[in-house]
């Protein structure tokens, strides 16, 4: 375990140079993510309008939150869980994956830990400053308990979204190319910035349970905000350990198919 | 220390001709033809033994290599690496052995070559001294003191190499998997990736297996040969004996003090080359003796050298004679 810790240490480490030696490339991303962070408000503020009547049981303070969870959870997903997955492929197709197997070290985790866009950090400023001006909307502060709760479904979430990436990277073994279903995913990511609410039907089920969006976003948010029901959260804390466990097997699977390349 | 029995690898190539509704056709109807990559191979390496692993393209050898570092798992066959099975990747197992590939990289490409050394050595477990000792080693032997801070991509092939052979030694491995490890460095790198790795095997008692297509590599490090073909052993033994089995002769060069006629010189064996002051001479194994006698008596020779023909010459023999075969086979089926 504390190998493993070690280990992370020193791949943050590599990723901290890197930002380092590109500086102004550190600079303008983390103006960008800036940027995109207080442009996802913009449509709640369209679907607001004046009169702040939007989405039925979502005030628009209580939105809000529910933006800052999405700008948080895609600052996690673009900082530190598809920078390391995005080169799987690349290794795959170059048969360098080849490096990453012949390490005495588990190679999901060495995979994942790869790489991190550290300026992403940004996006968790931002999720912050929005999670601070919500409250201030809303006239009043989070409950302790709520706060926890929160954590805890952070935690779920970030699993849930790794698990789900590792999934769709697992497809590489089999069909190589897989940018497409990670710009798909990226979009069907986007409809999280949306309380579960505004989806009905067949939708509202796959955004639940299928792709859960609802746990990554409108949970941590009700959670914040002190109505969420403890039921509800130990099934989102169950769901990303049925997810966790699935993508772990699927991924050795998948390791089995790997057949190098050149030569 | 390495043992091979009955290995095979299969794989099921999907098979489509050339052009545009070949390529249509082959979305809705597929297919596959198994190809023998390596087809019922056996040898062993005992420890300490530095062997030379020798075939045309295509033959089988990075297959074999992946398969004995345990990348890739058999179709069928006896594998062991000091006792290991390869393809159960046991930590004891990749700490012992090193896979460095001419064709590709492990440095971070951005990075100065010293980070990627200290992730490997926090991977392998590296104890701090041990790894300061032998990193220290390794600058000196292969002089990359003033390359490992530069970022790897700022390095030129042969620095970027040497790198790439220090971040796969810093385990310290005993078991050496190469595979074109000086493809694409000039002769002088050549020569000190060669003088490295002897020292090194030499140094550490380790055990050797190397592709290469310069044979220059194969003759300075590798007292013996295993070749293959097709996926099927071919030789196996000392590099002299495979030249004499498929060049049984000897190269005589004659050097004169006055011009010899091409007819003179050629009583005494078959001329590969003629001019006045020089000409070089083929001659049966056995007969060389004589050669010399008759060339030092009847010629005005100044001096003069026996050699075996050069390897590379040899192997384009060996190899050429295997493709000559195939075509044949085929023709005939």
């Amino acid at each position: 375990m504390t190998r493993y810790l070690r280990l992370l240490g020193i791949q943050l480490r590599a990723s901290a140079l890197l930002a380092a030696q590109y500086r102004w490339d550190f600079v303008v991303d983390g103006v960008i993510s800036l940027f995109w962070a207080f442009t996802a408000i913009v449509p709640l503020f369209v679907v607001y309008g004046a009169r702040r009547t939007g989405i039925p049981g979502w005030s628009f303070g209580e939105a809000l939150v529910v933006t800052g969870w999405f700008i948080l959870l895609q600052g996690i997903l673009d900082g530190a869980i598809n920078p390391g997955l995005a080169q799987v492929v690349d290794h795959i197709r170059k048969g360098t994956l080849d490096f990453v197997l012949l390490k005495p070290a588990d190679a999901q985790f060495l995979v994942s830990t790869s790489k991190f866009a550290l300026w992403r950090i940004f996006s968790v400023v931002s999720a912050f400053v929005i999670f601070g001006l919500a409250f201030r909307e809303l006239g009043r502060l989070p409950a302790a308990v709520g706060v926890l709760e929160s954590l805890a479904l952070l935690v779920a979430a970030t699993v849930l979204l790794y698990s789900l990436w590792i999934l769709i990277v697992s497809a590489a073994f089999f069909v190589v190319k897989v940018d497409n279903l990670t710009y798909l995913f990226s979009s069907i990511f986007d409809a999280a910035r949306w309380p579960s609410s505004v989806f009905r039907g067949a939708l509202r089920t796959v955004f639940t349970f299928v792709i859960p969006l609802a746990v990554m976003t409108t949970f941590p948010a009700e959670a914040l905000l002190g109505r969420l029901e403890r039921s509800t959260l130990l099934g989102a804390m169950v769901g990303a350990l049925v997810f966790a466990s699935l993508a772990r097997l699927v991924w050795i699977k998948s390791i089995g198919h790997y057949s190098s390349a050149g030569g | 220390m390495i043992r091979i029995r009955g290995l095979t690898k299969h794989y099921r190539v999907h098979k489509r001709p050339p052009g545009l509704g070949a390529a249509i056709r082959s979305v809705f109807h597929r297919e596959y033809t198994l190809v023998k990559a390596v087809d019922g191979l056996d040898f062993d390496v005992a420890r300490g033994e530095r062997v030379g692993f020798l075939g045309p393209n295509g033959a089988g050898k990075t297959t074999t290599l992946k398969m004995l570092s345990g990348l890739l798992h058999p179709t069928s066959g006896e594998l062991s690496v000091d006792g290991h099975l390869p393809q159960s990747r046991e930590t004891a197992f990749l700490k012992k052995i090193m896979l460095v590939m001419g064709q590709k990289q492990q440095l971070l490409w951005d990075l100065p070559p010293a980070e990627t050394f200290e992730l490997n050595r926090a991977i392998y477990d590296v104890p701090k001294d041990e790894f300061r000792k032998r990193l220290d080693e390794l600058i000196s032997l292969l002089e990359i003191g003033d390359q490992i801070g530069k970022p790897t991509r700022q390095l030129s092939l042969g620095e970027r190499m040497k790198c790439e052979l220090a971040a796969a030694l810093v385990h310290g491995p005993r078991v050496l998997f190469l595979d074109e490890p000086t493809i694409g460095l000039d002769v002088s790198m050549q020569v000190v990736m060669r003088d490295f790795i002897r020292r090194y095997t030499e140094q550490f008692g380790a055990t050797l297996l190397l592709t290469s297509h310069y044979m220059d590599d194969v003759a300075a490090l590798c007292p013996r040969v295993v070749v293959i073909d097709k996926g099927q052993l071919s030789f196996d033994g000392k590099l002299e004996a495979l030249v004499q089995k498929v060049r049984p002769e000897k190269r005589l060069t004659l050097r004169f003090s006055a011009p010899v006629a091409k007819e003179r010189v050629a009583e005494l064996g078959t001329v590969v080359r003629h001019d006045a002051a020089e000409s070089v001479i083929q001659i049966p194994h056995d007969s060389v003796n004589g050669a010399v006698g008759r060339a030092l008596a009847e010629l005005p020779v100044v001096d003069l050298n026996v050699e075996n023909p050069p390897l590379e010459e040899v192997m384009s023999e060996l190899f050429g004679r295997s493709r000559a075969a195939r075509a044949e086979g085929e023709s005939a089926s």
